[in-house]
């Protein structure tokens, strides 16, 4: 198992590099730079900012030296928010989309799988149809218009709840966000489930566990449920890295100071060091928990061995 | 066939572990903090944008100025309706030929105790303009003697036209008589810098921890993406008669949820709101909504290497059959002006110009007149102008220019649209490749220069339509040499009527500045600045709030 786990962080660096790279080059590619404004900046002034940050180089001997600096663990300094290194943004961002995104995927599994369930052991009765068709609007509904909708009735209108602000992560202030972006989750997560139990349920060892004249509700919990959550395991993976590095939406409607906008301001304003940091944090953080849904499967399905 | 997947326990334990781990450091239950401590006077303000830094020497955007400007003081000062007052300099004086000012600055001290000279002036201005600094918006300053040279490198920061003569005198020299000059003063290129602590912690002497500032506030602490908190100077020289004890700026991205915010009493105040809400606001929200002219203005700007643009009849039918009334009015709803000039009105040092005869027209005459001078210059139903218009794709111009296309088309010009990212477009016009484009541009300081010297011929890259008539750029130049203001209006007057009649550029809109001020803010003015020192606000049912 270490071994595996130790071939697997092996095969990864090479990856990261290859991320690294091909965003390096795609952002650089991409028109206009970080210093271009409404303004011009006079030669001589550009001049002063491009050396200050190792730009007035050649770009292959800038790629070499970010790398350099990467492997010693050096994500240079944000070439838009002047006080802050590239790391600064991610220390001070990264709990709050870290804590938002851990709630909104632990309550979207707890939620999203009871509902699979439930709808997979009555399916196509009135359960199953209502539940189904609760979980297609939540996959469709978009959180940029469940969002405002929410703080329109619950903030606004009821007044039980603050409309938007981190507010030093007090919990009136985390629970909109964290439904918002548990919402649809929940939808996929209880479809997943639903699908993947209706297939087990039909298998041979449910039959052989019936046949034993085991309690539905054993069987269901012990032996149906494991296999069936494993395709859900394989989406969670790349789910949670989706939801723990933030939401541009959702930090907008609400206000957050998380990491999410970054990604997407930084890449707007050419912020080539915040965007290369994200770039990294994101593939990194896909990696390793590619790599954490894969032992689950060992543990989950016995034909699975990791060698 | 099942077996109990023992052997991958610990793995178990791990996920656990790392979940109870996350759990760690949230404190469900915990109440809302609004960390204002008891009988102290709190404001929080929604900021619009993310300040970039701290350090006055680094920035150049409007909400990096609205922090900067409760921490720093310069030698002149915003009053509360954004006029020049004495700021660290209580007097000044200037020389017949305008050419040297002699600053008396108070008795001040920086808010860790260290008195304030005229040697922190000095310095900072040095830095500003060191190539080393890398200041983005030291060619604000160039009016210095031998500014240009220092921030190009080619003089030493010591050459600068700027001396302490006594600890509490400062005598600043000019390439040029500058009567704007005490507008910069108050500009946050002119903040002194305490220099005991740049020199102690170098670049990280903006970090909050470090900070200290000359003004009536002092930054504590700065969470990017939270908020930055400031509270009161106890050594501000000013500080008896400060209201406000602590100030939180939040960088409020999306007005929608910041009109929310302030609606819901989470903030006092934001400092913009989204055009098309204006209306509905004010009625829902009385005494909230406050806008007032802007010193922008937003324009169309015509490539000069397009042969049919070179033609002064097409340029003046093309701003004729702008339908600005419609635009300001009907599209963009937040109390933007028509503009027929280009230098907005009510700018510092300003004679206000006729706008062309057309603008009293109605419209039909224009559109007719500009058919006719289109047909005039060659172009009509047989062979019609076709043209691009390229345009930020920020929240304005993509709302107006789809009406400036029909605008066009109605006087058989075919426009076509590319919008591009605002940064993208300007990096375009300045390379010139565009057609027609569309620019806006907002005061560096308030005085008409700031507007006009875009078309002077020596400007280059940001002169979008390479505009060139040596009578414009004389009457510049007179401009720039003219001691006395009123006779500098009458200059600059001059030449922006030439520019009109020209047709350089086609004037769209005046720019407004909208806020949402909860009515128990006091204190607040709307002004052209938009400039709103938390020092003059208070709030209401505080004893220092003025008597309602």
């Amino acid at each position: 198992m270490l071994q595996y786990i130790g071939r697997r962080l092996l095969v990864a660096i090479p990856t990261l590099f290859l991320v690294i790279t091909a965003a390096f080059f795609m952002m650089r590619a991409a028109p206009g730079s970080p210093f271009d404004m409404d303004r011009k900046l006079s030669p001589e002034i550009e001049a002063n900012v491009l050396a200050q940050y190792g730009m007035d180089k050649p770009l292959g001997q800038q790629y070499v030296d970010y790398l350099a600096g990467v492997v010693q663990g050096d994500l240079g300094p944000s070439l838009k928010y002047r006080d802050k290194t590239v790391l600064d943004i991610v220390k001070e961002n990264y709990p709050v989309s870290l804590r938002l995104g851990f709630f909104a995927i632990a309550i979207a599994s707890v939620i999203g799988v009871s509902l699979g369930v439930m709808a997979a052991l009555r399916q196509n009765r009135m359960t199953d149809n209502v539940v189904m068709t609760i979980a297609i609007l939540g996959v469709c509904i978009p959180t940029f218009v469940t969002a405002p909708l929410l703080v329109l009735g619950i903030a606004s209108k009821l007044g039980w709840l603050p409309t938007a602000g981190w507010n030093d992560g007090a919990l009136p202030n985390m629970v909109l966000p964290v439904v918002v972006l548990a919402l649809p989750q929940i939808a996929i997560i209880s479809r997943l489930t639903r699908a993947g139990m209706i297939e087990v349920l039909h298998s041979n060892y449910i039959r052989t566990a019936r046949a034993k004249g085991l309690p539905e509700w054993l069987i269901v919990r012990k032996h149906a449920l494991r296999a069936a959550i494993l395709p859900l395991v394989s989406y969670l993976g790349p789910a949670c890295a989706g939801l723990i590095t933030g939401s541009l939406v959702v930090e907008k409607i609400f206000n957050l100071p998380g990491l999410g906008k970054f990604f997407v301001i930084s890449a707007l304003q050419r912020d080539y060091t915040v965007v290369m940091g994200m770039v990294i944090f994101y593939a990194g953080l896909i990696l390793l928990l590619n790599l954490i849904a894969d032992l689950l499967y060992a543990v989950l399905d016995p034909r699975v061995r990791l060698a | 066939m099942y077996r109990p997947f023992r052997r991958n326990h610990g793995i178990l334990a791990l996920g656990f572990a790392s979940a109870f781990l996350l759990l760690q450091g949230c404190t469900p239950g915990k109440p809302r903090v609004d960390d204002c401590p008891a009988g102290k006077v709190c404001l929080r303000a929604g900021n619009g944008v993310e300040v970039l830094s701290l350090d006055p020497h680094k920035v150049s955007g409007v909400g990096d100025h609205r922090v900067l400007l409760d921490s720093m003081v310069g030698l002149t000062m915003a009053d509360a309706s954004d006029k020049v007052a004495p700021g660290t300099a209580e007097r000044w004086e200037t020389s017949a030929d305008g050419l040297t000012w002699t600053f008396y600055l108070r008795d001040a001290v920086w808010s860790d105790g260290v008195p304030l000279t005229a040697d922190d002036f000095v310095f900072s201005l040095r830095r500003i303009l060191n190539p080393a600094t890398a200041a983005e918006y030291a060619s604000l300053l160039y009016p210095i003697l031998g500014a240009q040279a220092v921030n190009e490198g080619k003089a030493a920061p010591e050459t600068l036209g700027v001396r302490a003569v006594t600890p509490r005198i400062l005598e600043i020299r000019l390439e040029h008589p500058a009567p704007y000059l005490l507008q910069l003063a108050k500009h946050q290129t002119m903040y002194p810098v305490p220099r005991h602590v740049v020199e102690k912690y170098g670049n990280a002497w903006s970090k909050p921890e470090h900070y200290v500032s000359n003004g009536p506030y002092t930054i504590v602490s700065w969470k990017l993406g939270d908020r930055i908190k400031a509270v009161k100077n106890p050594r501000y020289w000013d500080a008896a008669k400060v209201c406000v004890d602590q100030i939180s700026y939040y960088p409020t991205t999306d007005n929608i949820t910041a009109e929310r915010q302030v609606r819901n009493g989470e903030l006092d105040m934001n400092a913009d709101i989204q055009s098309n809400r204006i209306a509905l606001l004010r009625e829902q929200m009385p005494g909230y909504v406050r806008t007032h002219t802007y010193l922008g203005v937003s324009y169309l700007t015509y490539n000069n290497s397009v042969v049919a643009l070179r033609d002064v009849r097409v340029r003046r039918a093309l701003a004729m059959a702008i339908d600005r009334e419609f635009i300001t009015k009907k599209l963009m709803r937040g109390g933007q002006q028509p503009a027929y000039t280009f230098v907005p009105p009510g700018v510092a040092n300003y004679q206000a110009v006729q706008p062309p005869e057309w603008a009293a027209w109605p419209f039909e005459k224009r559109q007719a007149e500009a058919r006719r001078i289109l047909a005039e210059a060659g172009y009509g139903p047989g062979r019609p102008l076709k043209i691009e218009i390229k345009h930020r794709n920020s929240a304005d111009p993509s709302l107006i220019m789809p009406a400036i296309q029909a605008d066009w088309k109605s006087i058989g010009v075919e426009a076509r649209l590319a919008q591009n990212e605002p940064q993208i477009a300007y990096a375009a016009y300045r390379a010139r490749d565009f057609e027609v484009g569309d620019a806006a541009w907002v005061a560096d300081y308030n005085d008409p220069m700031t507007f006009l010297y875009l078309m002077n011929s020596t400007t280059g890259a940001q002169n979008y339509g390479d505009y060139k008539n040596p009578a414009f750029d004389a009457l510049l130049k007179k401009a720039d040499n003219e001691p006395d203001a009123a006779v500098r209006a009458g200059y600059l007057a001059q030449a922006e009527r030439i520019m009109l009649d020209d047709a350089t550029i086609a004037p769209v809109f005046f720019y407004v500045n909208k806020n949402l001020v909860s009515p128990r803010v006091t204190g607040w003015i709307a002004n052209l600045g938009d400039i709103h020192p938390t020092q003059f606000l208070c709030v209401k049912g505080s004893p220092k709030a003025p008597a309602a």
